[in-house]
């Protein structure tokens, strides 16, 4: 099979959807933090912590009910810790991202050499079950199966309506923009901020699970920067979640060529074609699509 | 106020509300007791459309109580703008109304928590001569209903057209407290605002005029941006030794004439002439974004203008500052304070002080031919208390006096007859008519009329 005839494909098409899975829950999931006000960079370490402690438990317990609450769990654990940093101490938003990041990547490398001294990756695992309800479907039953997929196509509808036709999102938004003016109508802005923070961990939970599920296993570094092209899809998509999926097609576009590149064997590098996505973001940011404007009053401590 | 609304809380004493005593934790405590607050500067979300700046904190859900009833809520806050005549729409964004617009929805935001005491600060200040009688036909119309409306302005004249009662607070004691009658005189109620301090004579200390050396030339400048015209073939000549005085309400062009001198806006057609040696200084409209940095105290704002200090110990900083403290009477607890624990007037102080005191004296090597010789001045007293507006008059009839030649833009009309030397009008980006000051100067009052903007945190 030829690259050009792979690419113009349903199959094709429907590879894009599915890759797509992470990269729109981790810019969802960064939305919400950011759209409270919290510039929340460590969504690349969530979602490689949620991967680590899914199949890590999984594997250990056998049971994959308990890996994904667990991982849930943790991630919401560490989601609250952030919270506490940026809110309530009113560190500094990035670096603690950073320092959040760098620590889970540290830890997720020692406890994988210490419960089963490798230094790369778990034993293989069974992985979330099959949504099957679509699967004689045609073209649907190609990319949605399994729930969390499912669930990521529902949450492009769900956020934008949470985020703009309830109560929830026009305070937790106010967080965002004007964190004085919410505060002199009542509102409680920590508590809106840490909200923001913990849909965050949550969503890219979902993200980091459905890495190691689609993989059936977890190996370091298998998250690959896709939590900071979140962050570059969040941005494109100017913070709204139709358009952040629109971004988000985009980079899953580029990742199934790369896939399809090297199943063709063609001679064009694959790196190069890695390349790409961050050279678009790079392009974007400068400003080939209009002005992005983030939440007034994101990442500033209040 | 801050008490009244549940931001501070009394160290001691009491509040009575409704003959009810109570005690606020927080602004929220104050609302549900049915009092509404617009501060000075305004709490607005300029994303978010005029009923969710509105509605938030309240919001009006549908019946599963977590989805907002847009309709609804738009439906019981056009029933309120029609009662008042707002004159709102609530679904345009803050960001694509006007300034009087935003503080009427500020006011909506009290109308729709049911507030029967209505606290304004300083609501006139930034409303054009227009607005500001709509507003107080608003504020009638809130009387009519039996609002209780607590009114704080440094503007008498207002005060005397729109109270029942006035009182006067200074520093923290209510010092003159009296119906509004025809036998209450303005004067007595400056004095008690003033105090005891003197007067500063502006009109009397003014020299003969260095006349006839012209400064600046502006000939037929015409600026378009974004294709709406807003300087439309504009002359003006500012002479030395003269205060310029442009008055007109805002948005006429002011701020552009200005980018323009200054040199911020480059994109104009005509010509524009310096005449005379030396660079311009200005003082701008927006102190707090346009001013200074907040950050950094007294002495580094003044080294931030040009001077010609590579190394900045910080014993030559304080010296700096020392120097603009004693000089300039800044109010300051700490020589190294940041600029933004100033107040309003301490501020101007330090702006205007880096923007006119001479080079040399803030450690530049510049020879005196170099000196800035041009001064434009926008909004000099803005939001600046009655002390410090006296002294900063003084100081710009004493660059005057230098022989400066000084561009005056003020919406205030009191301050630019006083000061100015010749006023011209700007009307949509022209220069409608100039007046000499003998033209005017009827309208000029005895000093104690004239009513300085005033900061309220001084009180």
């Amino acid at each position: 099979m030829d690259l050009i005839t792979s690419v113009i494909s349903l199959g094709f098409v429907a590879q894009v959807l599915r890759l797509m899975t992470p990269f729109y829950l981790g810019a969802s999931a960064a939305n919400f933090s950011e759209r409270g006000g919290v510039i929340n960079i460590s969504v690349e370490g969530f979602m490689n912590l949620s991967a680590f402690s899914f199949a890590v438990i999984s594997i250990l317990t056998g049971n994959i009910t308990a890996g994904f609450i667990l991982a849930v769990l943790i991630n919401l654990l560490f989601s609250i810790v952030f919270g506490y940093f940026t809110v309530s101490l009113k560190i500094n938003q990035i670096v603690t991202g950073v320092g959040f990041n760098l620590f889970i990547a540290g830890l997720t490398k020692f406890l994988l050499v210490y419960i089963f001294s490798s230094s790369s990756n778990t034993p293989r695992f069974e992985g979330l079950p099959e949504f099957t309800l679509f699967s004689s479907i045609p073209f649907f039953g190609l990319f949605l199966t399994d729930y969390i997929t499912l669930f990521c196509f529902l949450l492009i509808f769900i956020s934008a309506y949470i985020l703009f036709k309830t109560r929830f999102g026009l305070r937790l938004r106010s967080a965002g923009e004007n964190p004085a003016a919410g505060e002199s109508l009542g509102i409680k802005i920590r508590n809106y901020r840490y909200y923001g923070i913990l849909i965050c961990g949550f969503l890219s939970a979902m993200a980091g699970i459905w890495m190691a599920s689609n993989q059936n296993s977890y190996s370091d570094g298998m998250i690959a920067g896709r939590g900071y092209i979140a962050l570059a899809a969040m941005i494109i998509g100017k913070w709204k979640p139709v358009n952040i999926f629109f971004a988000c097609l985009m980079f899953s576009a580029f990742e199934a060529f790369e896939i399809s590149l090297q199943i063709t064997g063609s001679d064009i590098p694959s790196q190069l074609i890695q390349m790409l996505p961050y050279f678009i973001t790079i392009l974007v940011l400068i400003g080939f699509i209009g002005k992005t404007k983030p939440p007034a009053a994101d990442g500033v401590p209040y | 106020m801050n008490i009244l609304f549940g931001i501070h809380k009394p160290d001691s004493g009491y509040l009575k509300v409704f003959g009810t005593e109570v005690s606020f934790k927080s602004p929220l405590d104050a609302i549900e007791n049915n009092i509404g607050m617009v501060h000075q500067h305004f709490m607005l979300i300029d994303d978010f459309t005029v009923l969710e700046n509105v509605i938030l904190g309240d919001e009006i859900t549908k019946s599963k109580g977590l989805s907002i009833d847009f309709k609804k809520a738009g439906i019981v806050l056009n029933e309120i703008i029609d009662k008042y005549d707002l004159g709102l729409d609530v679904n345009k964004l803050i960001s694509e109304i006007s300034i009087g617009q935003q503080q009427k929805v500020e006011i909506l935001k009290l109308l729709y928590r049911r507030s029967e005491i209505l606290i304004f600060d300083e609501p006139t200040a930034v409303l054009s001569p227009v607005e500001v009688e709509h507003f107080f036909k608003i504020i009638d119309s809130f009387k009519a209903d039996g609002k209780t409306i607590i009114f704080i302005t440094h503007k008498l004249n207002e005060v005397k057209h729109i109270s029942d009662r006035i009182s006067v607070l200074r520093k923290g004691k209510l010092v003159y407290e009296s119906d509004n009658s025809n036998e209450l005189n303005i004067s007595d109620l400056s004095k008690a605002i003033v105090g005891d301090i003197n007067d500063i004579q502006n009109s009397e200390k003014r020299n003969a005029s260095v006349k006839n050396v012209e400064a600046l030339k502006l000939d037929d400048i015409s600026l378009t941006v974004n294709e709406v015209k807003i300087l439309n073939s504009l002359d003006l000549t500012l002479m030395k030794g003269e205060i310029h005085g442009i008055c007109g309400v805002e948005g006429n062009g002011q701020s552009e004439l200005v980018d323009v001198i200054y040199g911020l806006q480059k994109n104009f057609e005509g010509n524009y002439e310096k005449l005379i040696p030396g660079g311009i200084s200005l003082v701008p409209d927006d102190r707090k974004r346009k001013g200074f940095i907040k950050e950094f105290n007294i002495g580094e704002n003044i080294s931030l203008k040009g001077a010609n200090l590579n190394f900045l110990p910080s014993k030559k900083i304080n010296k700096i500052s020392e120097k603009i403290i004693s000089d300039n009477d800044v109010r300051v607890s700490d020589l190294e304070s940041p600029m933004s624990e100033l107040s309003g007037g301490n501020q101007q102080k330090v702006i205007f002080a880096r923007e006119t005191e001479t080079d040399k004296n803030i450690g530049s090597n510049k020879s005196d031919a170099e000196e800035n010789n041009i001064l434009l001045l926008v909004h000099p007293t803005r939001g600046v208390d009655i002390n410090a507006t006296s002294f900063i008059h003084s100081k710009i009839i004493e660059q005057r006096n230098a022989g400066k030649a000084v561009l005056l833009i003020s919406s205030d009309l009191d301050e630019l007859i006083s000061l100015s030397d010749r006023l011209s009008v700007l009307y949509k980006g022209e220069i409608l008519k100039t007046f000499n000051r003998n033209e005017f100067s009827r309208f000029i009052k005895s000093d104690s009329e004239i009513e300085p903007e005033t900061d309220q945190n001084l009180y």
